[in-house]
C-alpha cells in the first residue's frame, strides 16, 4: 500500500519556482530518502504534503487521502521534524511536550518519558534557554511522542553531535521496524545511504531520478583510480569513461560498460597503484549535478 | 480548547500592560478633573473656545465641570485604547506564529486552520471583555470621591458597551489582517493605520458639515459620546452596521487563512 502518492505536484511562489511536476510514491514501511542541494525544493515538497502551503497544480495523497482537503485527519498520524525547530519560547520543555500531546488521542506520557530519557533531554528547561542541538532533541521527542505512522524528517541531523546522530538513527530504525514509514530529506548522502531503501533525487525543483539505493550504487558504475608515472587524463580516454579527474599523479574516473575493456586498458600501463570500487552515493550524486 | 487556554496564558501579560496604561490614564485624568470640578471659570473658558475646536475634540456636548461631562470627554480615549488593543490582539494572535516561525509546529498538529482561528479569536475576545471590565472597574474606583449620581453610572455603563462594540469591530479587522496578510510584520502596523485613519475621519466629519457622510466609515462616529449622553441608548442602525462589519471581517478571515500559504 502506498502511504504517500504524489502526482505532478507543482508549486510556484508567485513567479519563482518551488517544485515542478514532482511525482513519486512511498510504500508502507519504507525509508525513502529525498536528496538534493539547498533550494532544490525538498522543504517545499514536505510543506506541501503537510498542507502548510497549497499546490499550484497537481495533487498529493497520504494514507489515500488528499492532503489539502483532509489535512487535520492525516496529520493525526504524522510526525514532523523540521530542519529548524521553533517552539513557543517562553514554555518549558515538559509543558511544550504536554501541550503537543494534548492534541492527540491516547496517553503519551509513558512514551514521552522514554523518548526524552533516550535522547537525554532535560525536561525542566525553558525552550528559550536551549541550544540549537537541544531544540532539535525536543523536536525529535515532540515529533515521535504520539507514535505516528509516517515520519517526515527534514535534514534531521543538523545540530546533533555524532553520538546523538547515531542514537537518533537507531531510534528511526527501531520505529521503522515497528512499521513506521519514513520520509527522509537530506543533502548529506552518507546518512541517506545508511538509512534509506530508496532515494529520489531532486534538482532545481524536478525529480531527476528515483531508484533503489543499491541499484543506484551498482548501476554498473565503477570508480577507478589509477596511479602511474606520467599518466595523463587523455591516457584513460575510452568509451564509457566519464568524470575524469587528476589529483597528484592519480587519475580517477567513472566507468560504465564491460569491465574487461577497462582492465585491458589499465593492464598496458606501468602501474604504481590501482583500485576499482563502487562509487559512494556522494560521487554518483555529484555526477548527477554536472 | 488547548489552544484557547495556551493563548489565554500567553496573552495575560499584554492584557495587564494595557490595563495598567488605561488605569494610569484614568487616574491622571481624574486628578486633573479635580482641578476644575464645579468651577464656573472653567465653564466660561470652554464657552470662549472656537466651536470648531470643540467639535474636533467632541467637547461641545459636555459640561466639563461635572463628572458626567468629564467622562464624556474621556470616551474617545477609551474608544481609541480599546480599538488599538483589540486590533493588536486580533492581528498579533494569528501573525505571531509566522513571526516566531512556530507555524511548522502549531499547524502541523492535527487541527484545522479554522479551529485555530476560532480558538485564538475566542482568546482575543476574552481579552477584550476583560479589558472593558477592567476599564469599568478602574473608572468606578477613580470617580468614587466625587460621589457621582445614578445618571453617571448609567452613562458609564453605556460608554462601556460602546467601547466593547468598538473593540469588537477592530478585533474583527485585526483578525482579518492577521489572517489575510502574508507579510506578518505589516498586519499590526496596518491595523494601527486603519485606526488612526478612521479616527481622523471621525474628527474631520465632526468639523466639516459637507464631509458628514464620512461618519459611516468610522466606527468612532457610530458611538459618539455626545449622542450617547443625549439619547441614553446605542443607535440601532449603527449597531447593525457594526455587526455587519464584524461578521464580514471574521468570515473573510476564515476564508483567507484557509486558502493562503503560511509564511515560513
Amino acid at each position: 500500500m502506498s502511504v504517500i502518492e504524489v502526482s505532478k505536484l507543482t508549486k510556484y511562489y508567485g513567479k519563482s519556482r518551488g517544485i515542478v511536476d514532482v511525482s513519486f510514491n512511498e510504500e508502507q514501511g519504507e525509508i525513502f530518502g529525498f536528496i538534493g542541494p539547498n533550494g532544490a525544493g525538498k522543504s517545499t515538497t514536505i510543506r506541501l504534503l503537510l498542507s502548510l502551503i497549497h499546490p499550484t497544480s497537481g495533487s498529493a495523497k497520504i494514507f489515500g487521502k488528499d492532503v489539502t482537503t483532509h489535512g487535520p485527519e492525516i496529520r493525526r498520524d504524522i510526525g514532523y521534524l523540521p530542519s529548524e525547530v521553533f517552539y513557543y519560547e517562553g514554555m518549558k520543555v515538559i509543558d511544550l511536550l504536554k501541550y503537543s500531546a494534548s492534541f492527540f488521542d491516547g496517553d503519551c506520557t509513558q512514551r514521552m518519558r522514554e523518548l526524552s530519557e533516550y535522547m537525554e533531554l532535560e525536561m525542566n528547561r525553558r525552550i528559550s534557554d536551549l541550544s540549537y542541538g537541544n531544540k532539535k532533541k525536543v523536536g525529535i521527542v515532540q515529533g515521535l511522542l504520539h507514535s505516528p505512522k509516517l515520519l517526515f524528517l527534514d535534514e534531521p541531523t543538523a545540530g546533533l553531535d555524532p553520538l546523538m546522530q547515531r542514537k537518533f538513527f537507531d531510534l528511526i530504525r527501531k520505529e521503522n521496524a515497528r512499521g513506521v514509514t519514513v520520509f527522509f530529506s537530506s543533502h548529506i548522502l552518507g546518512e541517506v545511504q545508511r538509512l534509506c531503501n530508496r532515494v529520489g533525487i531532486i534538482r532545481e525543483g524536478k525529480i531527476v531520478e528515483i531508484s533503489d539505493i543499491r541499484a543506484l550504487q551498482k548501476n554498473n558504475y565503477k570508480k577507478v583510480c589509477v596511479t602511474a608515472k606520467e599518466l595523463k587524463p587523455a591516457d584513460v580516454k575510452m568509451a564509457g569513461v566519464t568524470n575524469v579527474q587528476t589529483d597528484n599523479g592519480t587519475v580517477s574516473f567513472f566507468f560504465k560498460g564491460d569491465i574487461n575493456a577497462v582492465v585491458k586498458k589499465i593492464g598496458g600501463m606501468k602501474l604504481e597503484d590501482v583500485t576499482i570500487e563502487e562509487p559512494t552515493l556522494e560521487e554518483i550524486f555529484m555526477h548527477y549535478y554536472e | 480548547m488547548n489552544i484557547f487556554f495556551y493563548e489565554l496564558k500567553a496573552n495575560v501579560k499584554s492584557l495587564l500592560i494595557w490595563s495598567f496604561i488605561i488605569g494610569l490614564l484614568i487616574f491622571m485624568a481624574a486628578a486633573k478633573f479635580s482641578g476644575f470640578v464645579g468651577d464656573p471659570e472653567m465653564a466660561k473658558i470652554m464657552d470662549s473656545m472656537p466651536p470648531a475646536v470643540l467639535d474636533a475634540l467632541s467637547m461641545r456636548a459636555f459640561n466639563l465641570t461635572t463628572i458626567t461631562g468629564f467622562y464624556g470627554i474621556m470616551f474617545i480615549y477609551f474608544g481609541l485604547m480599546g480599538a488599538i488593543a483589540a486590533a493588536m490582539w486580533g492581528s498579533g494572535i494569528i501573525s505571531k506564529e509566522e513571526r516566531d516561525k512556530t507555524v511548522e509546529f502549531s499547524l502541523v498538529l492535527p487541527v484545522s486552520r479554522s479551529r485555530v482561528i476560532t480558538a485564538k479569536a475566542l482568546t482575543a475576545l476574552v481579552n477584550c471583555i476583560a479589558f472593558v471590565l477592567i476599564t469599568w472597574a478602574i473608572s468606578l474606583l477613580a470617580v468614587r470621591s466625587y460621589s457621582p449620581d445614578q445618571a453617571f453610572y448609567d452613562f458609564l455603563a453605556l460608554e462601556m458597551q460602546a467601547m466593547f462594540a468598538i473593540e469588537l469591530i477592530f478585533l474583527a479587522i485585526g483578525l482579518l489582517l492577521g489572517c489575510a496578510m502574508k507579510q506578518y510584520k505589516l498586519s499590526g502596523s496596518a491595523a494601527v493605520g486603519i485606526i488612526l485613519a478612521t479616527y481622523f475621519m471621525s474628527v474631520i466629519s465632526a468639523m466639516q458639515k459637507d464631509l458628514d457622510f464620512l461618519k459611516y466609515f468610522t466606527p468612532f462616529k457610530y458611538f459618539d459620546a455626545g449622542e450617547l449622553l443625549q439619547t441614553g441608548t446605542l443607535d440601532g442602525a449603527y449597531l447593525l452596521l457594526s455587526a455587519t462589519i464584524v461578521v464580514v471581517c471574521v468570515a473573510a478571515a476564515y476564508w483567507f487563512y484557509n486558502k493562503r500559504d503560511l509564511y515560513i
